[in-house]
């Protein structure tokens, strides 16, 4: 593929440690700053150019709150009052961590 | 005779006024307070009339002397049938008269009926032809219909001639309408739409005239007062836009069956009696007591939660406002530490977290108070080299020595409101062999003269920084003369809210030979000999210099042209000396690189006799202004001027005019500069792009101002006080 086309491409690849993969708006996906920079054609990552993102360190479930945020995030982007996602506090930790690694 | 009955009804019985009397209560008496007495006089299997009359039956009596004509009139809404009743006084031995052609034509007058009524008719009427022969097999009847049916009145009958009289009606009436040429009153075109509850018996002319009466009425509830003003109040909570809609919906309200009076329920369709707290069902009927219950406990819940919250949501976005946190979607990682700081009880290690999180997890959980003993362990791990406790307050002094026992490896440790960190902790601490890198105490106002010596004389070698809030009576000039000789690596110095530290200690600041970040801020009133010879001891290698509340002259200012090389942070403040000019010199050729931290807030001149003038240019003004913004504008990330009130509009003007730029400004505090207004906030938020925050207290030229996306501008004054105001985009935001 070339740099040109999967700029255009509009949903990329999450997958996870245990192998789960996640379709992700791509919009959605780049408020993290990680995926953003990960993804960016400029920076000519393998990453950019399968326009998919493997993360070692973060597992499925992880993963999915993951992607769950990105989307609550991309549909309350322009409003107020926003309610805030519910987070199981045994996966608060490691969701902490993730969120770190990707800058969100 | 019949002339005599206002009733409109067009079927009639004849019968005998007190009979129909005497029945009424006799129908009663077969309840269950009837006397004995009555029962006799009128047995229930007799033949004699008997009339149950059930509370939901409307029964209305109209007596004419003239006539000895009685009228009754018996609407019984489950059958359908509108019976006019017209009693004769027969008893008297009048003759009953039924040559009206009215009843002549009425089927429902029925001559047996009338015989077999305990009265003296002389007049019998023949039977009508459409008569039914009474039925054998019966359901369960009412007994007006049990008595009807034994007078061979039945309710289909009444129901077919009525119709037949409708249809009459109804031809008439187009008949006319055709010879007008007139629009039918039913067309399409009709623009209010039919009720909910559409009224049965009742011709298309009818309810052609029924419905002009309600456009009337509907007419004058819009130009009622009353109405506009509930339509204001709709407006302002509920989405009732719909002028005729809301109309309707007063009017319906207005024609609605008063309290005491009966209706029947929209939902379930039972009859009850109306009260003053009947509730509207979602078409507009009213409810009767048990869906009432049912649709309260449906949405009871949320409605009440819904009021409740609303006030500490308002609350919550102009504290965030306020904090500078831009409303809309948190980041994922504030979600999941005000997650963990809800459940924070439940945690038992916070693993492997980075240090920054713990930092940020620890503000939280003191913010919300939540910092106890039970939860300080949390943060302390062995081998950990930081603590930051933003808030002690609940701490006592075991659980600081605790501190120090399970992290025997702590380099930095930060505590605020530390109330208990007192002699015990620190006598604990010195006998340890702990070499503190950074101790930054707030509030450890209980920790004597000695224990800071010997804190000096035994761990002062290691120390980089060292930071003290808020030690009352503690902590003065001998203790900065010994500081030079214990604490040889010393960078960072900061000494706030000082009760007993004076002219003669500051001095031995100077000594400080590594010094790079420096603040005084101290109670004693000081003058500027001290400040100048610490500026000319330390000032070269001095980063951040920030002199809180002294009164230094510009001497200082010069001090620091002169000296400092290096400085990206200044804060001088509270200060009525320092001249306009002084700081116009000191921004004008430094040999400083631009700043990138500003605040000057309250240098100003006040003289409250005449407010408006400043001979001297005292404070920070326009002059110093525009120096400052032209050697430091390019890097500046915060700016705070606040009070500085002798800044010209012109000045303003000029230094944000339409070429100039300041890409890196991201917080300004414009507050009580007098010449603020409008066009000065927009000539900002254009000349600084990156600009989040713009605080304008107290600045009564800005009124009604462009806040562009993502920025926040806090403190417009308005009369209405604290106020939220979308832009026409719907996207800066304001906070009052």
């Amino acid at each position: 593929m070339s740099a040109s086309s999967e700029a255009l491409s509009k949903y990329v690849t999450l997958i996870s440690s245990d192998g789960f993969e996640f379709v992700v708006l791509r919009e959605a996906a780049c408020i993290s700053g990680a995926i953003k920079r990960m993804l960016d054609p400029k920076n000519a990552f393998q990453e950019a150019s399968r326009a998919q993102c493997k993360f070692e360190e973060i597992n499925g479930i992880v993963l999915e709150k993951v992607a769950e945020y990105f989307y609550y995030n991309y549909k309350n982007r322009n409003r107020e009052d926003v309610p805030d996602m519910e987070i199981p506090p045994e996966l608060c930790l490691e969701l902490l961590m993730a969120a770190d690694f990707l800058d969100t | 005779m019949w002339g005599s009955s206002t009733n409109k009804q067009q079927g009639g019985f004849l019968l005998a006024a007190d009979r129909v009397s005497e029945a009424c209560s006799v129908g009663r008496t077969d309840g269950p307070g009837a006397s004995d007495n009555e029962r006799n006089r009128y047995p229930t299997n007799s033949r004699s009339l008997r009339l149950f009359v059930p509370q939901h039956q409307l029964c209305t009596s109209t007596q004419s002397p003239s006539t000895q004509t009685h009228s009754i009139t018996i609407h019984h809404c489950a059958l359908d049938i509108e019976i006019d009743i017209q009693i004769i006084a027969a008893e008297r031995g009048e003759q009953s008269t039924i040559n009206s052609p009215q009843c002549k034509t009425n089927t429902r007058c029925n001559p047996p009926f009338l015989s077999n009524l305990p009265l003296r008719s002389n007049a019998p009427v023949p039977p009508p032809n459409g008569a039914r022969p009474p039925r054998q097999i019966r359901g369960p009847q009412s007994a007006l219909t049990d008595f009807l049916a034994s007078h061979n009145i039945n309710a289909n009958q009444i129901r077919q001639d009525a119709n037949a009289r409708r249809q009459a009606a109804l031809a008439s009436q187009q008949a006319v309408d055709a010879a007008n040429d007139a629009p039918s009153p039913d067309s399409d075109s009709d623009p209010i739409p039919a009720p909910a509850r559409a009224r049965r018996n009742e011709s298309k002319a009818q309810s052609a005239k029924r419905k002009k009466d309600e456009e009337k009425a509907i007419a004058k509830i819009k130009a009622s007062k009353q109405f506009q003003r509930r339509r204001k109040q709709y407006n302002s909570d509920e989405e009732m836009s719909d002028e005729d809609e809301a109309a309707r919906a007063f009017f319906e309200e207005s024609m609605a069956p008063l309290p005491d009076q009966t209706e029947n329920c929209e939902e379930c369709g039972n009859r009850f009696t109306v009260t003053p707290y009947s509730r509207r069902g979602e078409d507009g009927g009213l409810l009767c007591q048990k869906c009432t219950k049912l649709l309260d406990k449906e949405e009871g819940a949320a409605r009440k939660k819904r009021k409740i919250t609303a006030g500490r949501q308002r609350r919550q976005i102009q504290s965030n406002l306020l904090d500078g946190i831009y409303p809309g979607a948190k980041d994922l990682m504030t979600l999941c530490i005000e997650t963990l700081a809800k459940n924070v009880d439940l945690a038992e290690d916070f693993g492997d977290l980075p240090a920054s999180m713990v930092e940020r997890l620890s503000a939280i959980l003191c913010k919300r108070r939540l910092l106890k003993p039970e939860t300080i362990n949390l943060f302390l791990r062995p081998g950990n080299d930081t603590v930051v406790v933003t808030d002690g307050a609940s701490l006592s002094s075991d659980d600081y020595i605790r501190i120090f026992q399970y992290c025997p490896t702590i380099k930095y440790l930060r505590l605020r409101d530390a109330v208990q960190f007192k002699n015990k902790v620190m006598d604990h601490f010195l006998a340890t062999n702990i070499t503190l890198e950074k101790l930054s105490l707030h509030g450890a106002n209980l920790i004597d003269d000695e224990r800071w010596d010997r804190f000096f004389t035994e761990k002062g070698t290691h120390l980089k920084t060292f930071q003290l809030h808020y030690t009352d009576g503690h902590f003065g000039d001998e203790q900065l003369e010994l500081m030079p000789k214990t604490c040889p690596n010393l960078t960072r110095l900061k000494i706030v809210h000082n009760q007993k530290v004076t002219n003669k200690g500051l001095e031995h600041i100077a000594q400080l030979s590594n010094l790079t970040h420096l603040t005084i801020g101290i109670y004693n009133p000081t003058n500027s000999p001290p400040y100048v010879k610490i500026i000319n001891g330390v000032g070269p290698s001095l980063r951040t210099l920030c002199l809180d509340k002294a009164g230094v002259d510009d001497s200082v200012l010069e001090a620091i042209h002169t000296n400092c090389q290096n400085i990206q942070k200044l804060r001088l403040t509270d200060n009525e000396v320092l001249t306009d000019q002084g700081f116009a010199n000191l921004f004008t050729n430094w040999y400083n690189p631009p700043l990138t931290y500003i605040n000057l807030h309250k240098c100003r001149h006040i003289d409250s006799t005449d407010p408006r003038d400043n001979p001297d240019g005292i404070g920070f003004a326009s002059l110093g202004f525009e120096a400052l913004m032209a050697h430091s504008g390019k890097t500046l990330r915060y700016v705070d001027i606040n009070s500085c009130r002798h800044i010209s509009l012109e000045s303003f003007e000029r230094v944000f005019a339409a070429d100039k730029k300041y890409p890196d400004l991201t917080f300004m505090n414009i507050s009580f500069c007098q010449a603020v207004n409008d066009f000065v906030v927009g000539s900002i938020f254009r000349a600084c792009p990156n600009l989040k925050t713009l605080v304008t207290f107290g600045n009564f030229g800005v009124r009604d101002v462009r806040v562009p996306k993502g920025r926040i501008l806090i403190g417009v004054p308005t009369a209405l006080g604290m106020q939220i105001e979308g832009t026409e985009d719907g996207e800066g935001r304001v906070a009052g």
